[in-house]
């Protein structure tokens, strides 16, 4: 758990980070999203200290990071920038190895570490191992970073734009693959992105920021639902919100007892396909399975809309 | 370039015609070639050796049937730099002309000389270097072509340079009034090229001890970067024989009045102040490239090292020198190649190096003289330039495939 308490940053007379606080429970993934400028990567670098807090205090776990020494501290949280920052004189392999080099692992655990976590991003260590960073795809570039942050175990990651340098298609994908490894593994993350989309996609919380003041930190539906100031609202995008608050429901939710026909829609779809499905196939209805494939209720169009109505 | 014939021809309408392929280059080099062996004089015979001399023809410089020999060998270079394609052939021919022509000159010199005299004086002429000169051209384009990695190149290196020790070594060139010079100062001529080299090295290392933290301190503190760069700008400007000169003063001063500086062999004229000229001349490539070379290190792969939370020193040592080398390494080969050239010059104040022989040969217009201390020199630059290339090319670790 990491909690952070009233943190500011100042320039001279300008302040970058006004009095934040919030707390990102244990493997939960808080997204820190904003206009360019509000203070996101600044909040977000004050975690592992490289940018120095004039006032507050950040607690890992209960402790202080202040009381930690700063090389020591980050060999404990992951970090991952827009650029990653490979090393271009070192093969996958030793970019991988960094960290847990720097914490002196013996070889052989670097190199069954090396091994485990290209395996883990889908990199074959046979062919990736030791190939340079200008080798690859931006992609596996993207995988590699994400791979060397996690060498050595960290229980807190922190991502400042991790798929920034992405094509749309491919940063679908590496979304799909950060969530499921983050999943498995349990690691906490902190991301900060200015993708509203990305923010909805990952984040257990959001943490809504402008002109260097923290606006909001809630649940996505909350932040749908409850928008603590214009200023969420509209960077929520007002047209966007019904479906937004769709994708965030799934199909056991809303399903209603009963039968329909059609081809089955399974019942961990978000509500926002299961609609889509409705729509294409033009009907009002369409039968729920569940994962092993038998019918277990029915969806209905009237019952999806009801779930896309502001509660409020 | 050897595309062209095939290019010009339209495809798909195949002629019975055999085209035949003119290497451009090659047609030009073959043109010198064919100038130096039937137009200009093979060697210089001198009665002694300041006296002028006359030029002998390659026809008339060897005995008849070593003259045909080396004739038909030159000519058939001519023929391959023309019409030959592939570049190991190319090379392969050039080697050739070059390993005929150079025992030639030597055998020249023995056939050249009247049996007994110990006067006359025997030196390639400018047939011969033309000869040298259009093979090497061969050579050099055939090298290029064949992109030889760093290790072939520092493989060719070692070959030419075994080739000319064992030309030197076997007595081939002794009749040569180049080698009848070094024979007359075998002694001290090793002892001036070892203080030539000490004077380019030594100053070199010198440089590289005070340069290269120079240079990280200009990186690290902008306000210092500007006042090191102008300041090491002005005494690039100034002439080397003008620096000699203003260190003559405070170096004596030095001398006479501290005994220290004495003891150590520190005076107004001498080797002190051409290490110290070379030294001075030294420092602007090294800090200028550990600058730029410290400066073109990403910003994002610094972020991520200090995010990974390698030190300040391990920053240092594991990123931002390894990928500023290429760079640095580029200053130092400037400064040891400019270096073993300028070197030359010490001899001017007394401070020993090759250019004693080039001064003392200008001294007494013997050109063989001047040779034998300007070819090492360049012989000299030119292998320390090709090895530096080499190791630049192989710190450049995952720039290349």
């Amino acid at each position: 758990m990491i909690e952070i308490e009233h943190l500011s940053k100042r320039y001279g007379d300008n302040i970058v980070v006004d009095d934040v606080s919030f707390t990102v429970g244990e493997g939960e993934i808080a997204v820190v999203v904003g206009t360019s400028g509000a203070g996101k990567s600044t909040l977000l670098r004050m975690i592992n200290r490289l940018v120095t807090p004039n006032e507050g205090r950040v607690l890992i776990d209960g402790q202080d990071t202040a009381t930690i020494p700063e090389d020591e501290l980050r060999h404990r949280i992951g970090y991952v920038i827009q650029g990653y920052g490979l090393f271009p004189h070192r093969t996958v392999a030793e970019n991988i190895a960094t960290v847990p080099r720097l914490l002196g692992w013996d070889r052989r655990r670097i190199a069954a570490r090396v091994e485990e976590l290209l395996d883990l991003f889908q990199l074959d260590p046979g062919e990736f191992a030791q190939k340079f960073p200008h080798q690859l795809s931006g992609g596996q570039q993207q995988r590699v970073g994400v791979a060397r942050a996690l060498a050595a175990k960290p229980a807190l990651l922190l991502m400042d734009e991790p798929f920034g340098s992405l094509d749309p298609v491919i940063r679908g994908k590496a979304q799909d693959d950060l969530l499921a490894i983050q999943r498995r593994l349990g690691t906490t993350i902190v991301l900060v992105t200015h993708d509203m989309n990305e923010a909805f996609h990952l984040g257990d919380r959001i943490a809504v920021m402008d002109g260097a003041r923290l606006l909001q930190y809630a649940t996505p539906a909350d932040l749908l639902t409850h928008p603590a100031e214009p200023f969420v609202e509209q960077l929520v995008g007002t047209a966007e919100r019904p479906f937004r608050l769709l994708s965030l429901v799934t199909v056991q939710d809303a399903m209603e007892p009963g039968h329909a026909e059609g081809e089955p829609i399974i019942v961990s779809a978000t509500l926002r396909d299961a609609l889509a499905q409705l729509i294409w196939h033009g009907r009002q209805d369409l039968p729920v399975a569940d994962a092993s494939g038998t019918l277990i209720g029915r969806i209905s169009v009237d019952g999806i809309l009801k779930r896309g109505r502001s509660l409020a | 370039m050897n595309t062209i014939p095939s290019r010009t021809a339209a495809p798909g309408t195949p002629t019975l015609r055999p085209t035949l392929h003119l290497d451009r280059l090659g047609s030009v080099i073959a043109g010198l070639i064919g100038l130096a062996l039937f137009l200009s004089p093979f060697v210089t015979y001198r009665a002694n050796r300041i006296v002028s001399g006359e030029g002998r023809l390659l026809v008339d410089a060897l005995p008849p049937a070593g003259a045909l020999g080396t004739i038909v060998v030159v000519l058939g270079v001519a023929l391959c730099a023309v019409l030959a394609r592939r570049p190991l052939i190319r090379l392969a021919a050039a080697s050739m002309g070059l390993g005929v022509i150079f025992p030639a000159v030597g055998f020249s010199a023995g056939f050249v000389t009247p049996a007994g005299n110990t006067f006359a004086r025997v030196s390639p002429a400018i047939g011969f270097w033309l000869l040298a000169l259009a093979f090497a051209l061969i050579a050099a384009d055939a090298l290029t072509r064949l992109r030889f990695g760093p290790w072939g190149r520092l493989v060719a290196l070692g070959i030419a340079a075994g080739g000319l020790a064992l030309l030197l070594l076997s007595g081939a060139w002794n009749d040569l009034s180049l080698m009848k010079e070094y024979a007359n100062r075998a002694e001290s001529f090793w002892r001036e090229a070892r203080q030539h080299l000490w004077l380019a090295f030594g100053s070199m290392a010198a440089a590289c001890l005070v340069g290269l933290p120079l240079g990280l301190a200009g990186h690290r503190i902008p306000a210092l970067r500007n006042a090191i760069l102008q300041g090491l700008g002005v005494v690039q400007t100034i002439p080397s024989i003008a620096l000699f000169g203003i260190l003559i003063a405070p170096l004596g001063y030095l001398a006479a009045n501290v005994p220290l500086a004495a003891a150590l062999g520190i005076r107004g004229i001498g080797a002190a102040p051409a290490f110290i000229a070379l030294f001075l001349y030294s420092l602007l490539p090294v800090v200028a490239n550990t600058m730029a070379g410290l400066g073109q290190v990403p910003a994002d792969v610094i972020e991520a090292a200090r995010g990974m939370g390698l030190s300040r020193r391990q920053r240092l040592f594991q990123v931002e020198l390894p990928l500023a080398l290429p760079v640095i390494l580029a200053g130092i080969r400037i400064v040891l190649v400019q270096n073993l050239g300028l070197a030359t010059i010490a001899a001017l104040i007394g401070g020993g190096g090759l250019g004693t022989f080039v001064f003392q040969g200008i001294g007494q217009s013997a050109i063989d003289l001047v040779l034998l201390g300007a070819l090492p020199t360049v012989a000299l630059s030119f292998a320390a330039a090709i090895i530096l290339d080499a190791i630049i090319d192989l710190t450049q670790r995952g720039a290349h495939d």
